[in-house]
């Protein structure tokens, strides 16, 4: 990647490990960052109105950061393996979920109905990766474009499911498990075998380290071909994981529902660190980055905001948070 | 390898020949190329009345306000920042004007008033992304959410204000030849950006500051200055773009500009820009990016063709141009 | 490098055009409205109806569509359609080519009604008469349900249920609002908060709350959660909203929060209330059978101006519509014997000309 991208003007390609002065361990400030963010934000509605802490905020909060987790972990797989963003998750999430409700009304089988929804997805995520592999094209522009395209297909097909009442998809989707919705678990599951795999194992490694520099990554003999259709496969696959979770919470949606999700994953991965120019980050920030931006809206209405403004405030946390990100690498960088 | 970014050192054989070759393997000549196809495609199927002066006006007063908008945020492209709030920006300039002009203030005055607000919105766009170092698209992100927000609540319970100036309504209507009045004006500022952006030294500044930030730095370029100037002018053509949509349209809504950036980015990326490469593209260029995306759609209107075909559209070329800008040797993403 | 790339750069150059130019010639092949042919002189003597349809994703909004076509072609007019995308720019765009394309009527369901006037203009100076579906607008047709009734009449029958189960001791009305949505939002939804109120005047405003919904299920579900997570103390809960999806969204967000036995809801154009997955909490809706508009908009106002005796232009919604359509409240049981959308245009088509939706379907009229 060159040097001038557009994302992280003042980043350099170079592998980030010259440990020199700084002792704590890499995106420690940013963690610092999130949590302190999410805790003041929790202590200052608290103080604002007591009851905030209940049983019922947990369920909201956790119900809203399960589908956009599995999204925000989707779309930091793209960027850390330097695929920077993939701008077709809406497509990713509402393709499957049309077919998951469809085969679901059908009756087949609920297990089935699982594994066809994510390998949609990931059949999905091929597709892009085969364009920006046989094009050697951007990610962003080649997703935007399917995007376009996928979510006109969309709409020709559908203009409004439903998920069938009586199915698994729904039932799984409106119980718990430990006092947590079901869905929640699986997003839990996935970002922490996610988040070991890409750690602890070869592949992962390699990923994170085509992100890195692919230059450097290539010379070692890692095939970026390779590379590029495992992640955007396995981002694909993931949507359609969120398919399921979204699918079994939501009694019924259109095809514009995938656009709104764009914007606050693209957001969470961010604030959780992973830098968009890739080779950086934990994945498992997502986690709080996710929870403190799903915790943010229920935060405004205890604080007796109207619904706009809680808009405008949502706007100037995420302009504020980032700005605060982006003095804080560029203290690091120096 | 990353190619040399060939932008900053033209064909240095400075032979008639030789120039008229570079003049037709530049991208503004394949868009050039495109749009002459496009409007042989129209004379072909639609006939002669393609080209008709009623329907030339209907395209120059649809693609007008997406002209203005995307040639200054074009301009910001060039210095290396994507500004994805341009379109909430056009709908809440366009709200504000509607709002004051509504309540009987004066039309120039408001119009001053909106370009001041849009000003200020870009430089708290520059402060988080250049000062601070916040990633662009997050912190434009956030504007958007924020303008987005009070786009909504100044519009009210209705979700829109009524506001038809008559002057100005009668003025941006009038013709020059087949031409509105608005598109002359759009075209005008896109032939002031391209003399800037390629005979002046400004222009080859914000090119330097885009193309490579470290570079331009040491050849004693400010890019913190160029890329306020960009970013501040790119706010403020969404705010021109505001009102102007308020004299055309006679009312703003809550929901004026959304989605907008997504299609000036398409159609600007088919024009030979890059949201991840500064340094490239020109406002010639981008403007005819604009126009083929307009071309094929008025074809569709006439046909009365469903539109999503237009999305359909509009993502195939945008990959093919890309495809096409990665051949001429762009970089190849691998 | 350079010297045996130019050749084959040229070539690629080409292969962008010719990219360009295949889509829409496939585009073009797959073309399916009727089409336009202004240089065509035959054409201008048909009757030439041409309809702005709304915007995306809304299965009536194609219906609308589809039903119209069906009867132009009865009659043998051309038929026109065009989407107004829920944009005011692309609706103004529309007027112009409907002018330019010489329709002799045009029908719009504008979602975003700031621009009308600057339509009406344009339309008036080109002498052609417009009808418009639901969104009022000086000089043209009005055809449609008004929408505040229609809000109140649901929200009435709401407050019936909220009288006969608690007396009238309602905790919180939530309103599941679509600001976007705009006047029609205004009215729908205040309207069912006033229908509530008319049941039940005796429940504070302070009890009054709404949260923004978007109209999309699941954008008002997290809303809704959140709103409720803020009054855990009511326990006796009426949801209203602008449409099915909105309010539907608030009675899964309380079932989400274990909170299902305390709510009940009322929506708004029908489109969640049959079928086999209706939500148990949804005691009713208020169907408008927006799909069998076009038939009104044929009969009562199309044929007669192709007659060349057009009828006068009743363009208020309140005192004096061209046609105000009855909505119908029903209740679940009562809906199940509704059939779906795309049945319902089967059968609306096979019936007699002029037969409405109101008189086939619903039940408390027919």
């Amino acid at each position: 990647m060159t040097g001038a991208t557009l994302s992280t003007p003042h980043l350099n390609t170079e592998p980030p490990r010259s440990r020199g002065r700084r002792e704590l361990p890499e995106g420690a400030g940013n963690a610092a960052l999130v949590f302190g963010a999410w805790l003041l934000l929790v202590l200052a509605t608290t103080i604002t109105r007591p009851d905030f802490i209940s049983h019922q905020t947990l369920l909201s909060v956790t119900f809203t950061m399960s589908v956009t987790g599995v999204l925000a972990l989707a779309q930091a797989l793209v960027a850390i393996s330097g695929g920077i963003l993939d701008l077709s998750i809406p497509t990713a999430l509402i393709l499957p979920s049309w077919l998951a409700v469809t085969l679901a009304a059908l009756g087949w089988s609920s297990w089935l109905v699982v594994l066809i929804t994510v390998t949609t997805g990931a059949a999905w995520g091929a597709l892009n990766a085969s364009i920006i592999v046989w094009g050697k094209l951007n990610p962003i522009i080649v997703t935007l474009g399917t995007n376009f395209a996928g979510l006109a297909v969309m709409l020709l097909v559908f203009q409004s499911a439903q998920t069938p009442l009586h199915s698994g998809l729904s039932h799984f989707g409106r119980g718990y498990f430990l006092g947590l919705p079901n869905i929640f678990w699986p997003m839990l599951l996935l970002l922490a075998l996610v988040g070991f795999l890409m750690r602890q194992t070869r592949y992962g490694r390699r990923a994170v380290a085509v992100g890195g520099s692919p230059t450097a990554a290539k010379s070692r003999g890692i095939s970026l071909r390779k590379t590029r259709f495992a992640i955007f496969g396995s981002a694909g696959a993931l949507a359609g994981a969120a398919a399921v979770l979204f699918t079994g919470s939501n009694a019924n949606f259109t095809p514009n529902d995938g656009t709104n999700y764009l914007l606050s994953v693209i957001a969470a991965v961010i604030l959780a660190g992973i830098s968009l120019s890739g080779g950086r980050g934990h994945l498992w920030m997502i986690l709080p980055s996710v929870g403190f931006l799903s915790t943010v809206p229920v935060s405004l209405v205890f604080f007796g905001l109207n619904d706009n403004w809680q808009t405008v405030m949502q706007g100037a946390i995420l302009i504020i948070a980032v700005a605060i990100d982006g003095l804080r690498q560029k203290r690091l960088a120096r | 390898m990353s190619a040399v970014d060939t932008t900053l050192a033209p064909h240095l054989d400075n032979s008639r020949s030789a120039r008229v070759k570079g003049m037709l393997e530049s991208p503004v000549a394949s868009i050039a190329i495109a749009l002459a196809v496009v409007i042989a495609v129209g004379l072909a199927w639609l006939g002669g009345s393609y080209l008709s002066a009623s329907n030339i006006s209907i395209i120059g007063s649809f693609a007008a306000v997406p002209i203005i908008v995307g040639t200054c945020s074009g301009l910001a492209l060039m210095s290396g920042v994507v500004d994805l709030s341009i379109g909430s920006m056009v709908g809440f300039s366009a709200t504000a004007f509607a709002e004051l002009t509504s309540d009987g203030w004066n039309a120039w005055e408001t119009a001053a008033i909106c370009l001041l607000l849009s000003l200020v919105c870009g430089l708290i766009n520059a402060l988080a992304i250049v000062t601070f170092g916040a990633d662009p698209i997050a912190a434009t992100l956030g504007m958007l959410t924020v303008l987005r927000g009070l786009s909504t609540v100044l519009n009210g319970n209705t979700g829109a204000i009524a506001s038809l100036v008559s002057g100005f309504y009668d003025f941006l209507n009038q013709r020059i030849g087949p031409f509105p009045i608005l598109f002359v004006l759009a075209m005008l500022g896109v032939l002031v950006a391209t003399l800037v952006a390629t005979k002046t030294r400004l222009g080859r500044h914000i090119r330097a500051a885009g193309g490579d930030e470290r570079a331009a730095r040491r050849a004693g370029i400010s890019v913190t200055r160029i890329r306020y100037g960009t970013l501040m002018l790119s706010a403020l053509g969404a705010g021109a773009g505001g009102i102007l949509y308020i004299g055309q349209l006679g009312g703003s809504s809550n929901l004026l500009g959304t989605g907008l950036e997504f299609q000036i980015y398409a159609a600007l990326m088919i024009g030979g820009y890059s949201i991840l490469r500064g340094g490239v593209g020109n406002p010639a260029g981008g403007v005819m990016g604009l126009l083929v995306v307009a071309g094929v759609g008025n074809m569709l209107d006439v046909k009365s063709i469903n539109p999503y075909y237009v999305n359909v559209i509009v993502g195939v070329l945008l990959v093919a141009a890309v495809l096409l800008d990665r051949l001429r040797g762009g970089d190849a993403y691998e | 490098m350079k010297p045996t790339l130019r050749p084959r750069r040229f070539m690629r150059t080409a292969l962008t055009g010719a990219i360009a130019g295949l889509t829409l010639l496939a585009a073009a092949a797959c073309s399916s409205g009727s089409t336009v042919s202004s240089s065509n002189g035959k054409q201008n003597q048909k009757f030439k109806v041409c309809m702005a349809t709304g915007g995306a994703g809304l299965d009536w909004m194609k219906g609308q569509g589809d039903v119209a076509r069906v009867l132009a072609k009865r009659r043998g007019w051309d038929y026109v359609e065009l989407s107004n995308n829920n944009d005011a720019a692309t609706a103004n765009k529309n007027a112009d080519v409907f002018i330019q394309d010489k329709c002799k009527a045009v029908i719009e369901f504008n979602g975003q009604p700031s621009v009308n006037p600057v339509l009406a203009k344009k339309f008036a100076a080109a002498k052609i008469p417009v009808i418009t579906y639901d969104i009022g607008q000086k000089g043209w047709y009005f055809l449609g349900i008004d929408n505040k009734k229609a809000g109140e009449a649901g929200g009435a029958a709401l407050g019936r249920i909220a009288k006969q189960k608690w007396n009238c001791n309602v905790d919180l009305v939530v309103s599941s609002e679509a600001a976007a949505a705009g006047v029609v939002n205004q009215q729908r939804t205040g309207g069912m908060r006033q229908g509530v109120k008319s049941v039940c005047p005796n429940i504070p405003a302070s009890k009054y709350v709404s949260f923004e919904g978007n109209g999309l299920l699941s954008s008002a579900q997290p809303a809704a959660r959140a709103l409720l997570a803020a009054h855990t103390s009511a326990k006796r809960i009426l949801v209203v909203g602008i449409n099915d999806s909105g309010v539907v969204g608030a009675l899964q967000a309380a079932e989400q929060l274990n909170r299902a036995s305390q709510v009940i809801g009322w929506g708004q154009d029908g489109s969640l209330i049959s079928g086999s997955n209706v939500n148990p909490h949804l005691a009713g809706s208020v169907f408008y059978f927006l799909e069998g508009y076009p038939v009104y908009a044929f009969s009562k106002i199309l044929d007669k101006i192709a007659a060349g005796s057009p009828p006068a232009v009743g363009d208020d919604t309140h005192n004096n519509p061209t046609v105000l359509l009855p909505p119908c409240p029903v209740t679940r049981g009562q809906a199940a014997k509704i059939p779906a959308m795309p049945q319902r245009i089967k059968k609306l088509l096979a019936a007699p000309n002029g037969t409405t939706e109101d008189s086939l379907f619903c039940p408390n009229h027919s």
